[in-house]
């Protein structure tokens, strides 16, 4: 049962990564999905909810077909890096985050709508440009959604298991993240590692998840 | 010369169209009023840039401000559901509009004194009274020194008490920053107080202007705290009010006003004046139901036909007439 580690490391550094760029990329979407009245709307909003309802298996399927070196996407990323985007880790990023897509947008969306435009048209009538407003008045009001968003994110894809088998394979101190390592210890009959992980993966998770309740819930009260 | 609102707009909304071509004077209080749903607050919006929807022009003192983004306007904005930052506090609430139009720390110091807000600055806006709030809105739309200030009910929600102590805050301000003010109410009570002319609005088109409350004025000749004394040709009168000597303020005259043939002698009241009833104005309609003339202290005033005592309504050459005043609330009129 030793050498858990280092899937419990490259669990953390794709959750931490996946986390990240989610944020920063569903910060505008989510904004514009919460204050657009284009037609267009549902639309996106109902590809943004897909891997919500997709068994992990077929989102993992498209991304092996659009990430494979023979794609134009694959094949661009092999020309710029010298790596292939499936079976590596940075494949297992891009899967993370279309897979954890609804979980940072969804929170993000419902903060941003109820923060309404009645703040931002105050802001805009003193004198604040748009980008002035969301990031001094927008931002900070949706601040749960945002805390929310991120440890949603991070959590989803520390559990994260069928698109990553699929995309990234399991392959030992590349792309071979917890729940994997579960997997395989369980199917070596090496319950040990199993419980050690798993009960692991559990209280962390509860932690984390009890810390955001709290915290927000503090937040609401304090105000 | 006066500088002009011009607007000659369309503006749509999902089943409304407001079509209004109008020019307001930019100086002193113009009030908007009408029935609700007549368009008063989506006036103000399309004025703000806040509307999206909207075709035709406006004008603010000749320059071009169709399709101008809002945050270029300059326009402060009061609005009816205050719309304090919750996550900053009084004191940075005042500043957000100041700090981005360069208003610098002076301006926001003398909206500071000028709105009493010293005591509020480190409060948080969940923790404001309803009179408290508006103070703080109307003080962070005049901090970021507007060209153009525009308050949508402002006083709504309010109990008369509180109304009535936050109308001179407002007159204060228009005169004290020079800023002409555009204020949407339908309270009778705000609209004799504060306006210097009155537009009414229904449908989505406007329905004329009106003059402002008859009014008599007198110039501060001592003041001290929260008082002055108006000095008129036929009188002093010490007004409950925050002014300067020299300042030019005026005395709406509405339900506080009774008029008597007779010298009343001493009254409860704070006033009687001498003046004259000098019969009906020309127009159309009978003589009793029209305007009179009233000349009181040097002045000339027009008043509704049914504020002249009945014997003497539609009397040609009229006769006189002792205006008793149960109060008086002043306000300063702002310099021209």
């Amino acid at each position: 049962m030793t050498g858990f580690l280092t899937p419990v490391l490259i669990t953390l550094k794709l959750a931490a990564m996946t986390t990240v760029l989610l944020v920063i990329f569903s910060l505008p979407l989510a904004w514009w999905l919460a204050t657009t009245r284009t037609r267009l709307r549902p639309l996106v909003e109902a590809v943004v909810a897909l891997p919500l309802v997709l068994p992990p298996t077929v989102l993992g399927f498209y991304l092996l077909i659009f990430l494979s070196p023979e794609s134009p996407l694959g094949a661009a990323w092999v020309r710029l890096t010298g790596e292939t985007l499936t079976f590596s880790f940075s494949g297992l990023v891009v899967g993370s985050f279309l897979y954890s897509l609804p979980f940072a947008v969804q929170p993000l969306q419902t903060a941003f709508q109820s923060v309404g435009t009645g703040y931002m048209e105050a802001a805009a009538t003193l004198g604040a440009t748009r980008l002035d407003a969301f990031r001094s008045v927008a931002l900070p009001l949706a601040r749960r959604g945002v805390l929310t968003a991120a440890v949603l994110s991070f959590a989803h894809t520390l559990g994260e298991f069928g698109v990553v088998l699929m995309v990234g394979g399991n392959i030992p101190g590349k792309t071979r993240v917890l729940s994997i390592e579960v997997f395989s210890a369980v199917e070596t009959l090496d319950y040990a590692t199993a419980h050690l992980l798993s009960a692991g993966l559990l209280v962390f998770s509860f932690l984390v998840l009890s810390a955001v309740y709290i915290l927000n819930r503090r937040d609401g009260a304090g105000r | 010369m006066t500088g002009q609102l011009e607007i000659d707009v369309t503006a749509t909304l999902p089943g409304f169209t407001l079509e209004l071509a109008e020019r307001i004077p930019l100086a002193g209080i113009t009030v908007i009023t009408g029935p609700s749903g007549g368009g008063k607050t989506t006036l103000l919006r399309v004025i703000a840039g806040l509307e999206p929807a909207v075709r035709g022009t406006i004008r603010f003192d000749g320059a071009d401000w169709s399709g101008l983004a809002p945050h270029r306007r300059g326009i402060g904005f009061v609005f009816q559901d205050v719309r304090l930052f919750p996550h900053m506090d009084v004191a940075a609430n005042l500043a957000y509009g100041a700090r981005r139009r360069g208003a610098g720390r002076e301006m926001v110091a003398a909206v500071i004194e000028a709105l009493d807000l010293g005591p509020l600055l480190h409060r948080a806006p969940q923790t404001l009274s309803g009179g408290e709030a508006r103070r703080v809105a109307l003080g962070r739309a005049l901090a970021a020194r507007p060209r153009l200030l525009v308050m949508d009910e402002p006083l709504t929600g309010l109990d008369r008490a509180r109304k009535e102590r936050l109308q001179p805050y407002i007159a204060r301000a228009v005169a004290d920053f020079g800023v002409p003010l555009l204020y949407v109410t339908h309270g009778e009570g705000e609209i004799t107080y504060l306006a210097d002319r009155v537009l009414t609005i229904a449908g989505g088109r406007a329905a004329g202007w009106q003059p402002p409350a008859p009014r008599l004025t007198g110039r501060v000749r001592a003041a001290g705290e929260g008082w002055i004394e108006l000095e008129r040709a036929d009188a002093v009168l010490r007004v409950e009010g925050q002014g300067r000597v020299g300042e030019i303020w005026a005395i709406p005259l509405g339900r506080d006003l009774s008029l008597s043939t007779r010298d009343p002698g001493a009254t409860s009241g704070v006033a009687v004046l001498e003046g004259r009833i000098l019969g009906p104005e020309p127009g159309e309609g009978a003589p009793e139901t029209r305007p009179h003339g009233l000349e009181t202290g040097g002045e000339r005033l027009t008043i509704p036909a049914s504020w002249v005592p009945a014997p003497l309504r539609g009397v040609e050459g009229g006769g006189p007439v002792w205006l008793s005043l149960a109060r008086i609330r002043a306000r300063p009129l702002a310099s021209a």
